[in-house]
């Protein structure tokens, strides 16, 4: 693959993939997420107080849930697939299927964050 | 879409087979202690009266808090699990990582230095982790 590539996020976002294509993209940024979440956890082990103090800020707690959690249900579908191939035909039901269960697990881990954030 | 029907002894094992297999048995084994490790907490709840997230904090920080588990058993277990977890994270992030990063950068010396150096910092990474979730 080339380092010079003529299109646009918005355009590569549109490709005839679409959905699945989303659920690719935003299974990447998800992983990217966790490893850098990951490096400010090991740093937390070490002992770095700041990177304790982010781990504890609800906006870092936020939006890693949001990446982490999409990470972990695709992942899950594509393991599922890859499991049973069969299902495969059945990919962009399996794609529905997952937007619904990251919607209610996402949005309840939002409230949780928020609701200890601000309190109430 | 058809279903895919190839055998993996037809597909052959080459580095991508190895790797695809071995990124999927590291996220079952991830799931797999994700539910063990909430059932175990939860049992550990029951047992010892402890708050299920106080022991959660406590196995993935032991170096922050003091530790809330009464008995031995539990402290091994619980640390065995997490520091499974970080071993299987370790293992299936340097995968993932590479393989992002192997779509962007085609240089070959880039892409080699790249697999040095996630490899590198994911064995020190764990064995850091290792090392302060064992002796916290």
């Amino acid at each position: 693959m080339g380092l010079k590539r003529n299109v646009s996020l918005s355009t590569a976002l549109g490709y005839k993939g679409q959905g699945p294509y989303l659920t690719f993209i935003l299974h990447r940024i998800g992983g990217s997420a966790l490893f850098v979440f990951f490096t400010v956890y090991i740093l937390s082990l070490v002992g770095v107080q700041s990177m304790h103090t982010l781990m504890s800020n609800w906006l870092f707690q936020a939006f890693f849930l949001v990446f982490g959690l999409f990470h972990a249900i695709n992942g899950l579908r594509i393991t599922i697939l890859d499991i049973f191939p069969k299902l495969i035909e059945h990919f962009r039901i399996a794609i529905s299927i997952e937007w619904v269960a990251y919607v209610l697990v996402a949005g309840f881990a939002l409230f949780v964050v928020l609701r200890t954030a601000f309190g109430g | 879409m058809a279903a895919r029907t190839l055998s993996i002894k037809k597909r052959g094992l080459n580095f991508e087979t190895f790797m695809w297999a071995f990124t999927r048995f590291t996220v079952i084994a991830m799931y797999g202690l994700i539910i063990v490790g909430v059932l175990g907490g939860l049992r550990l709840s029951m047992i010892t009266g402890v708050n299920f997230g106080d022991i959660m904090y406590w196995a993935f920080f032991p170096n922050m808090v003091s530790n809330p588990l009464g008995q031995v058993w539990m402290n091994i277990i619980a640390r065995l699990m997490v520091i499974a977890f970080v071993l299987v994270v370790c293992g299936h992030g340097v995968h993932g990582v590479l393989e992002i990063w192997d779509d962007y950068v085609t240089s070959e010396k880039a892409r080699r230095w790249a697999r040095n150096i996630v490899i590198s910092y994911a064995i020190v990474a764990s064995i850091i982790a290792i090392y302060v979730i064992l002796s916290a």
